[in-house]
């Protein structure tokens, strides 16, 4: 009968140890969850953010150079323009000349304005660096986690983690975007006016 | 006398096309890399700022954080301040208008526009 007993406690025992066991392996299976719910939610993200660089990126450089290219069309003219005035001042042709003086002065006003049109398109370097300042927070994220559930998994107490270091201090806004402006500045003008 | 505007950004991009654009309309521009410096080189300015053009996202203290503390001090308290800024959310525009801002443009913009803003203050 005592035999019986024993065995009983024995069993009894090796149970609390086994529903002890388990209750750890949900324990680590919560922390485990979470930070790897978010890092299955930052990867797309950090990704979405550099295919979103590198798109804009390619546009504003294209506009770049098609503004360039008209530029330097425009200084041929106006190299052009300049010795048929030579011509036509040797030929005393006043009339032309003054013709294609005003001719000329407008392409230069063109250059000018394709001046700030370049200006205007290098402005994607702001924003494309607050989308890659979001991806680098992103996966600065994404390593906080993995840290996390390495300690679970070698069962470290999240407390004795050592802090992941930030490269520097990020000031962003996630949504910025050379394309999509939706804003009508009239719209704006009204909100402040009504103040 | 030049009308002087200072311009807040933590993009060295921004705060060269922003000044660019109106240092060729015949303003004087000062720079400030955040709220913080900006705070910093407005107390410590002999001349008087006409107009401050801020951003919003900036490090240490930000646009809203800059515009707070200028519209506390009597001598700011009436300065025209534009934001300049991507963020483009109503939220953002309310929030523009609580904290005392005059006016609010979104990047990436145009010079005219931005200049034409500038004038609507500094006409005269």
């Amino acid at each position: 009968m005592s035999e019986v007993l024993n065995l009983q406690d024995k069993i009894k025992n090796e149970l609390l140890d086994i529903s002890g066991t388990i209750s750890e392996i949900v324990d680590s299976y919560k922390q485990l969850h979470s930070p790897l719910v978010e890092t299955q939610k930052n990867v797309p993200k950090a990704t979405e953010q550099l295919d979103k660089i590198a798109e804009q990126t390619a546009a504003a450089t294209h506009r770049m150079l098609d503004t360039a290219e008209l530029i330097t069309q425009r200084e041929d003219e106006v190299i052009a323009g300049l010795n048929i005035i030579k011509e036509k001042i040797n030929n005393k042709n006043y009339d032309e000349v003054i013709e294609l003086c005003d001719d000329l002065a407008l392409k230069a006003s063109d250059n000018n304005n394709d001046a700030f049109v370049i200006m205007d398109a290098l402005q994607f370097q702001d924003i494309t660096s607050q989308q890659i300042d979001h991806a680098v927070v992103l996966l600065e994220e994404l390593e906080k986690k993995l840290h996390r559930i390495l300690a679970v998994l070698n069962g470290e107490d999240n407390k004795d983690l050592p802090e992941v270091s930030v490269s520097k201090k990020r000031a962003f806004d996630p949504h910025a975007d050379l394309f999509t402006n939706k804003t009508n500045q009239h719209d704006i003008d009204s909100l402040f006016s009504k103040k | 006398m030049d009308r002087i505007i200072l311009v807040v950004d933590d993009s060295p991009t921004v705060i060269k096309f922003v000044s660019f654009s109106l240092k060729n309309k015949g303003y004087k521009v000062v720079t400030a890399c955040d709220g913080m410096d900006a705070v910093e080189k407005i107390s410590n300015m002999s001349e008087k700022v006409d107009l401050v053009i801020t951003d919003l996202n900036m490090p240490n203290l930000d646009g809203y954080g800059l515009i707070d503390t200028l519209r506390h001090n009597d001598e700011f308290c009436e300065t025209p301040i534009i934001i300049l800024t991507s963020e483009e959310e109503e939220e953002d525009k309310q929030k523009g208008i609580q904290v005392g801002a005059s006016s609010y443009l979104v990047k990436p913009f145009k010079p005219a526009l931005l200049v034409n803003e500038v004038e609507k203050y500094l006409k005269n």
